[in-house]
């Protein structure tokens, strides 16, 4: 990989206080002008490790290392935090009205958020605040700043959230789900959106449960289950030859939308493990059907080759 | 196959506040056979839901007619249609909401057979969790217990309760996971096969709809702009929105074409015309003015355009 990675996070836990481990050692990078998406089950830990990476999780007590530009977020007082977190760091939501106060309009909260980190009067953020909805496809975007967000459409919701997110163009952009809850038309746009912000310089964290959505807008793909990120690499690489078998009963759930159709789906059976009853050993044996004798410890997520990492012991040297 | 439900141009139509009319659903016409599965697609607001809440008389359509088993049952008083509702059941995308939380599942799904005096309630309780794929044991269990996929299936196996010769089920899969989802998908065929039963699924994600349905009626802004056979439909499709639909789809094998232009027009003030033309990228000037009825187009297909794709 080379230069120094935007962001770099190394074998990242976080405890609750009673002890039960929610996560269990993440890593991974997003370079710049990267876009690494990161799947897996609900519950897997995508969501929380987004919120360590934005400083957003009081109560629970990380460890590891979140490198952001040269700097180690893990333990970074709230103050020095805040200061990331809008200017630099970024995050969009799968629910845009949780981004936006209902009382006020879209308008006035992006200008606010633009001069909380830039020396700008009024007029000129609302400017600011106009070119970026009209960049994010919003159509008449002055009039488009003056609604409240309950008056607009999802998809234009979404994409005013994007605009205020990218107010201060933002080095990372995080984003959970932002198009889970949008027709595939509107997704269509939005993923297109992500794809500029991206060749603009910007590194991208993409977390879906949609591998449609990874082919379209990632370059990179980490594949998390049960608190661990299990395997990660190249995008065509991961999704043209899955290495971990998790991966691969992951793709092999996804209906065709070509082709013949199957009698019955391939499925996984059981369910993910609690974080109170994670095996010890690889986590995933309970469900695995190539589950033997040595996945009784821990596999370490390996390199195999150039840029490739899989935690299994199938491919263990 | 003999037509188990037949809806006659349905027109569903919410009074906003200042005289304002939502068109729902407007002038809708189709029939599901016996133990057929029948998927209504298409983006969110055009009108699914309202369409499927009509069809099972959860809701009284403004005009038009439904027929069930050659009933009438549109227009029918509560009273009048409970004997039919026992035969109609809805399975909803919430599934947490369906159960009592106070209730073990086992006596939530005991209610609907007391209810209607049926007997060897218990024997008909294990049935159902067997037919689901759920331990008979969880009948002593309370719904919080239950994981996504789980409830999921305790939500279908309360729509079997009363042996439905029809379950309309609105986005059954959509909140769940992949694997999970292939599970229920896959339970939803075996049930089919082994009950019989007919499915009218509303979903927004083609590929779990061509999995699921037989059949598949394309909606926009409440009217069925394309129906035939799913494999027919999703390979070869002949309406434009339907192709538009399809090319958003995000796929490993091929990049994102051109996005479809602007929104969902208002539901309230739709276009003149063809309701889609203000979107469609091959437009002429004829559909801004003369609507195109749904017409049959091929071996069981209809399509309402006036240059389908396919002819
Ligand atoms: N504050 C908390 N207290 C206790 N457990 C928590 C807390 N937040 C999350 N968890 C648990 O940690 C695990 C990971 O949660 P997380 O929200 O990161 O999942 P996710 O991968 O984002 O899932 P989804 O796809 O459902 O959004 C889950 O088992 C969840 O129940
Ligand atoms: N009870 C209601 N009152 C007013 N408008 C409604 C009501 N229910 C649905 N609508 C409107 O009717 C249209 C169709 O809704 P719906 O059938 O829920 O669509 P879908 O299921 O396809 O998303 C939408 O514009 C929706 O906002
Ligand atoms: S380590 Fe063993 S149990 Fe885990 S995924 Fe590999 S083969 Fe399966
Ligand atoms: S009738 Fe005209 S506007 Fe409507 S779908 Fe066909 S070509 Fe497009
Ligand atoms: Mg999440
Ligand atoms: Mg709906």
């Amino acid at each position: 990989m080379g230069a120094e990675a935007l962001l770099d996070i190394q074998n990242l836990k976080l405890d609750l206080p009673d002890g039960r481990r929610l996560l269990e050692g993440v890593s991974f990078q997003v370079q710049v002008g990267e876009a690494l998406g990161v799947v897996g089950e609900s519950g897997s830990g995508k969501s929380l490790t987004a919120m360590s990476v934005m400083g957003l999780l009081p109560g629970l007590r990380a460890s590891g290392q979140i490198v952001f530009a040269g700097q180690d977020l893990v333990g970074l007082p709230d103050k020095s935090m805040r200061k990331l977190r809008g200017a630099r760091i970024a995050m969009i939501f799968q629910d845009p009205m949780t981004a936006f106060l209902p009382v006020r309009s879209i308008g006035a909260q992006i200008d606010e958020q633009i001069r909380l980190h830039q020396p700008l009067n009024r007029r000129e953020a609302r400017a600011r605040t106009v070119q970026l909805l009209g960049r994010m496809g919003v159509p008449d975007p002055a009039m488009a700043a003056k609604r409240y967000p309950h008056q607009l459409s999802g998809g234009l919701r979404q994409r005013a959230m994007i605009a205020m997110a990218l107010s201060c163009s933002p080095d990372l952009l995080i984003a959970d789900e932002p198009t889970t809850a949008l027709d595939v038309t509107v997704q269509a746009q939005i993923l297109t959106l992500l794809r500029e912000i991206r060749d603009e310089g910007a590194g991208v964290m993409l977390i879906t449960h949609d591998m449609g959505v990874v082919a379209q807008a990632c370059t990179h793909v980490a594949v998390m289950y049960s608190g661990l990120v299990v395997e990660r690499g190249p995008v065509r690489d991961v999704l043209d030859r899955p290495l971990h078998p998790y991966t691969q009963a992951l793709l092999a759930a996804i209906p065709p939308l070509e082709g013949p159709r199957p009698e019955q789906l391939p499925t996984i059976p059981g369910q993910p493990p609690t974080p109170e009853n994670r095996p010890s050993g690889c986590v995933f044996a309970p469900r695995c059907s190539f589950v033997r004798p040595d996945c009784a410890v821990r596999p370490a997520l390996i390199e195999t080759e150039e840029g490739r990492r899989v935690a299994c012991v199938l491919y263990a040297a | 196959m003999s037509v188990l439900l037949e809806a006659r141009a349905l027109e569903k139509q919410y009074r906003l506040g200042g005289g304002r009319v939502l068109h729902a659903v407007s002038d809708v016409s189709l029939q599901v056979h016996r133990g057929e599965a029948l998927a209504l697609v298409g983006e969110s607001g055009c009108g699914k839901s309202s369409l499927g809440r009509t069809l099972i008389g959860l809701t009284h359509p403004t005009s038009g007619e439904v027929l069930f088993d050659g009933h009438r049952i549109s227009g029918l008083s509560d009273r009048a249609l409970r004997p039919w509702r026992a035969r109609m059941q809805m399975v909803f995308q919430d599934s947490s909401a369906a159960f009592n939380p106070r209730r073990t599942v086992g006596e939530s799904l005991a209610e609907p057979l007391r209810i209607h005096g049926r007997k060897n309630i218990r024997a008909r309780v294990d049935e159902l969790l067997d037919q689901v794929g759920l331990a008979r044991s969880v009948a002593d269990r309370y719904p919080h217990e239950f994981s996504g996929g789980q409830r999921q299936r305790l939500n279908i196996a309360r729509a079997l309760v009363l042996g439905p010769d029809l379950l309309v089920a609105d986005e059954p899969v959509s909140a769940l996971d992949v694997s999970v989802q292939a599970q229920i998908v896959n339970l939803f065929r075996d049930l089919r096969a082994s009950l019989g039963v007919a499915c009218v699924f509303i979903s927004h994600d083609l590929s779990v709809v061509r999995q699921m349905a037989d059949r598949i009626a394309v909606m926009y802004l409440g009217s069925i702009v394309e129906e035939g056979d799913g494999l027919e439909v999703l390979d070869r499709p002949a309406h434009p929105y339907t192709k538009a639909l399809l090319d958003a789809v995000p796929r490993p094998d091929r990049p994102l074409p051109p996005p479809l232009k602007g929104d969902v027009p208002s539901p309230v003030n739709p276009p003149s015309g063809c309701r889609f033309h203000t979107r469609c990228p091959i437009a002429q000037p004829k559909c801004a003015t003369d609507r195109p009825s749904l017409q049959p187009c091929g071996e069981g297909r209809r399509v309402a355009c006036h240059y389908p794709l396919v002819a």
